[in-house]
């Protein structure tokens, strides 16, 4: 109990630094540091794998990403608020996230997870237990997300692809 | 209890073989720059300069530690710690050497041997990038940013075909455990054999992932004056190039663990010395490649690592799997 609280409130400090944080590299850190206890709350709940993939995937691949774009953007930039373009947004937000935040917690409390009763399987978490759930009964799932990972990676290079020009004859071969 | 106890030491351990590795590796990295070079290196300091660490280290501790008037101060102290944190970090779950007996316990020569020790391995070295990205923002200076920018683009970039080809390797061995990865070449035969090609993949986005010549355009001292650590002085300035050492290291320990039988070797020395021996062997080529080559431009380098080192790995990687499961 004592290690989910001090996670829980690592967690959630973290999680406020990142709505409340002047800077936007300081609201990544704060995220990073979100991830990083949530990484090891999955540890704590027997996810090893799950646990290192959200530290690979999200702290190491995602917010380094976030922070390559944030850095290149506000690099030298003075800090200050735009000007609110939506008035009282904020209160909604705060209000919509308590919402949600009691609805999520009461159907967990009712509707407790079959594990709370079975206990866990003997694998749970390992590469192996996880292999044979996505490769045995799961396999539908990961062939949806495979699809949707693969239209989104369409979707950029669509998005990307170079404007039709006519051809310039170019006078030797340059990079840039 | 003794348990707790055996951990503390092997922690405490650790660290000086790090730090002392460190400290040495550097003073020979110098000394075969130099040899290579055709100068001699820095060799006035103890006899063949052996004393040349601990005067450095003295020179680092006793500087000014300066910090740029605009730069973030709670990031800018955080990023060399980061950095040093998470190069130290790695080395836990790396096995040195066969389970030794002492005292009636058998102690296994890492700090932790998880079951899916290669990916905690990953993990951690992935993490290592934050340190010089946020070292490059926080100095808030166009070099240092650029570098830090450079750094992070790098390293997404040639992090994927790194985990690509160590893949094979653990279809191999059939688990991800490190301790088990060493046990099955035993019976296997080193795995450098069958996967020539993942491993000179390996080495190759080992060497970016350090920020090491020729992929040190993060630091790039003829366009960048340090790169991302510019600002830095003193120990911060120390504790980076620390973790770059440590790195390569551990790069090289890796390196070691998944293609070269680990500790594994004929029984007149003993397993961990054998880990050392190659892991020097590994880091000699390191050096080697930096006093040889130079330095890729940046474009080349994100075509090589997207159009080259991926795509190859990932076919490597069908392959393997293909054979691992009786298809081929």
């Amino acid at each position: 109990m004592i290690p989910f609280i001090i996670l829980a409130v690592i967690a959630i400090a973290g999680a406020l630094g990142v709505i409340l944080g002047r800077q936007p590299v300081h609201s990544a850190l704060a995220l990073v540091g979100n991830i990083l206890a949530l990484a090891v709350l999955y540890l704590l709940l027997s996810a090893e794998f799950l646990a290192v993939a959200q530290v690979i995937v999200y702290a190491g691949a995602i917010m380094v990403l976030f922070l390559f774009v944030v850095t290149l953007l506000t690099a030298g930039k003075e800090e200050g608020e735009p000007p609110e373009e939506l008035g009282g947004q904020r209160w909604w937000a705060g209000i919509f996230a308590i919402g949600v935040g009691v609805v999520l917690a009461v159907l967990a409390i009712t509707h407790p997870g079959s594990a709370v009763n079975t206990g866990i399987p003997s694998n749970f978490g390992t590469i192996d237990g996880l292999g044979h759930l996505l490769w045995g009964p799961d396999f539908l799932y990961l062939m949806a997300v495979a699809i949707m990972l693969l239209t989104a990676a369409v979707g950029i290079l669509v998005l990307n692809r170079p404007m039709k020009r006519p051809r310039v004859s170019r006078p030797g071969r340059r990079e840039s | 209890m003794i348990q707790f106890i055996l951990l503390i030491v092997k922690v405490i351990l650790l660290l000086l073989i790090l730090m002392g590795g460190f400290a040495y590796t550097m003073l020979a990295e110098r000394r075969f720059l130099g040899f290579f070079q055709l100068r001699l290196g820095p060799n006035r300091v103890g006899p063949w300069g052996l004393f040349q660490p601990l005067a450095d280290a003295v020179k680092m501790m006793l500087k000014e530690d300066l910090m740029p008037l605009q730069a973030d101060p709670v990031v800018y102290r955080l990023a060399p710690v980061f950095s040093l944190l998470a190069a130290l970090s790695v080395d836990a779950v790396i096995p040195f050497g066969a389970p030794i007996h002492i005292f009636g316990q058998t102690v296994s020569l890492d700090i932790a041997n998880p079951g899916i020790g290669l990916l905690i391995a990953f993990a951690f070295s992935s993490l290592g990038i934050y340190g010089i990205v946020l070292g490059g923002w926080a100095s808030q200076n166009k070099y240092s940013l650029l570098g830090g920018i450079r750094a992070s683009a790098q390293m997404i970039s040639y992090e994927l075909a790194m985990g690509l080809s160590v893949l094979g390797v653990l279809m191999m061995a059939g688990t991800a455990n490190l301790e088990s990865i060493v046990l099955a070449q035993r019976a296997q035969g080193w795995f450098f054999l069958p996967q020539i090609i993942p491993f000179l993949i390996y080495f190759t986005t080992a060497i970016a992932e350090t920020n090491r010549t020729p992929f040190d355009l993060p630091e790039a001292e003829s366009e960048l004056v340090a790169g991302y650590h510019t600002e830095y002085s003193g120990i911060r300035f120390a504790m980076f190039v620390m973790a770059e050492y440590i790195n390569m290291m551990t790069v090289s320990g890796l390196a070691v663990t998944l293609f070269f039988g680990g500790w594994l070797g004929p029984s007149f020395l003993p397993p961990i010395i054998w880990f050392f021996i190659k892991m020097a062997i590994v880091i000699f080529v390191f050096i080697w490649i930096r006093a040889t080559f130079p330095r890729f431009r940046y474009d080349k380098l994100m075509s090589f690592g997207w159009k080259v080192l991926l795509p190859v790995s990932f076919v490597y990687f069908l392959g393997t799997a293909a054979f691992v499961s009786g298809i081929l």
